[in-house]
């Protein structure tokens, strides 16, 4: 569980994040939504400690990240894995040996252990064999995410976090993506917050959602409570597609 | 942004890239890639750029020393001392600071644009210490070699220009560049291209992983990489030659 208590950060003056406070629980996938330029990446970052926040606080179960020093926010970032837009896989080395990184910079394992390992992770997310000694520029945009969530929980992490995961793929590869962090996260109960503008995956995955507009909080709830929702701003973003707000009328 | 914001910036990021590694291992094979990378790949520009420039510098020599009250042997040493002194260490450096210094620039920038260097700090991996600390290894650690292939092969491209140039045959070449040798000359270059070695690899991948923005930038950051390490070579070249030559 990541609790924040009234998070406030401010660049150059401007407030992007304004007192925001909420629990992400374990087990489930929590969704922070909004919209291009709502916060949502600075809250994300704020979470891992990327930027520093003004004033608030950050709990990682009963353990203050915001009063870490920098030795601790490393030995704790051990138990994170994280999914970048953009995959951010190392372009130097193959598929596997991606996976195989935090194993080697971190793990004790032996060779064939992280073999295993490697294989594990890799098979979880539906790689085929044959990619493993390609680079990560000669597979498809939803491959490498897929590797991306691979490597992310190969030294099996206790919080997951997905900057908006399914950008740029289309509409079938983003569910697939959906479902398979929504799978990891249940089978190995870890904290996953997932970072996105996408309604697809608000419908298919948001089991809790934070949504933030002008870097406050406006709405939280599950993907079933939206249809209930009489917040303005809400409506206002989710049901901007017409298809979504004639399933709102239908209820 | 002032200039002593960029030097508090470059000696904060130094005191990262030599911290305690996480992992040796990976450290060394790292290092050895690096080594590769930015050292062995030189040697074919190094040998070439050497070569023609000690083939130049011998007919300019002879050129310029037409005058029969000067020695014939005056055009070897020229040639000799010019590659030993300066060339060989200073101007390989400032070559070697666009092909290595825009290779490192780019190539940390891009992974900083790509988010591959938040990537490794989300693992709790020191990523200045992780990316850096192998390239100024390998570059100080191969320089030296440069600066000696690089005076070897402009010697050679000097005794073979000259007789083909029909400016000095090879016995007065030969005796030339063994005229007043001082080998203090070498443990003064050698000095230098640990310096430079280091300027090299530092200053570029500072600019490299300080860089925000996309693919322009990183172009940008290449660009004042490239300016800024040719400056500081220059600059401690002057004060080196001071200490040390004078």
């Amino acid at each position: 569980m990541i609790t924040l208590k009234n998070i406030v950060k401010t660049f150059d003056g401007n407030t992007v994040l304004n007192n925001i406070s909420t629990v992400f629980e374990q087990g489930k996938t929590n969704l922070i939504i909004g919209r291009s330029g709502s916060g949502k990446t600075v809250l994300l970052k704020s979470t891992l400690g990327l930027f520093e926040v003004d004033s608030g606080e950050i709990w990682y179960n009963d353990r203050n990240f915001t009063q870490m020093n920098q030795k601790e926010r490393k030995i704790l970032r051990r138990e994170v894995g994280m999914v970048f837009q953009g995959g951010a896989l190392f372009d130097s080395i193959s598929v596997e040996g991606n996976v195989r990184f935090p194993l080697d910079m971190f793990s004790k394992m032996s060779p064939a252990e992280k073999q295993k390992r490697v294989e594990f992770c890799l098979d979880h997310v539906n790689i085929d064999k044959q990619a493993f000694n390609l680079s990560p520029s000669e597979i498809s945009g939803g491959m490498q995410k897929r590797v991306a969530i691979a490597r992310a929980i190969a030294l099996n992490p206790k919080y997951l976090f997905c900057d908006e995961p399914n950008s740029g793929l289309d509409p079938e590869t983003a569910t697939v993506i959906d479902q398979l962090i929504q799978t990891l996260t249940k089978e190995f109960q870890m904290t996953t917050i997932i970072n996105t503008h996408d309604m697809n995956s608000v419908i298919e995955i948001g089991e809790s959602v934070l949504f933030i507009s002008h870097g406050q909080k406006e709405w939280e709830g599950t993907k079933e409570d939206i249809l209930k929702s009489d917040n303005q701003k809400l409506e206002d973003f989710i049901f901007a597609n017409k298809l979504y707000a004639q399933m709102k009328k239908g209820q | 942004m002032g200039f002593f914001f960029h030097i508090g910036r470059y000696f904060s990021m130094l005191k990262r890239v030599f911290a305690r590694p996480e992992k040796h291992k990976l450290y060394i094979r790292q290092l050895f890639h690096e080594i590769d990378n930015l050292g062995v790949n030189s040697v074919g520009i190094v040998i070439i750029i050497s070569v023609f420039i000690g083939g130049i510098m011998t007919i300019q020599f002879a050129y310029s020393m037409a005058n029969p009250l000067y020695p014939v042997e005056l055009v070897g040493l020229g040639t000799r001392d010019t590659l030993l002194l300066e060339f060989s260490s200073t101007m390989l450096a400032l070559i070697m600071a666009g092909k290595v210094g825009s290779n490192i620039t780019s190539e940390i920038g891009t992974m900083r644009v790509t988010e591959q260097i938040d990537s490794l700090e989300i693992m709790g991996v020191n990523s200045a210490s992780y990316l850096i600390l192998p390239k100024i290894i390998a570059v100080v650690f191969v320089f030296p070699f440069l600066y000696i292939i690089s005076v070897f092969f402009g010697l050679l491209g000097g005794m073979v220009t000259g007789p083909i140039a029909g400016v000095i045959s090879i016995p007065d070449y030969i005796s030339g560049i063994q005229w007043l040798f001082y080998p203090y000359y070498i443990t003064f270059s050698l000095i230098k291209s640990l310096f430079f070695g280091f300027l090299v690899a530092s200053v570029p991948a500072y600019f490299g992983y300080y860089v925000q923005g996309g693919a322009l930038e990183v172009g940008k950051a290449s660009t004042k990489a490239v300016v800024n390490t040719n400056i500081l070579i220059l600059f401690f070249d002057l004060i080196l030659t001071r200490l040390l030559l004078t």
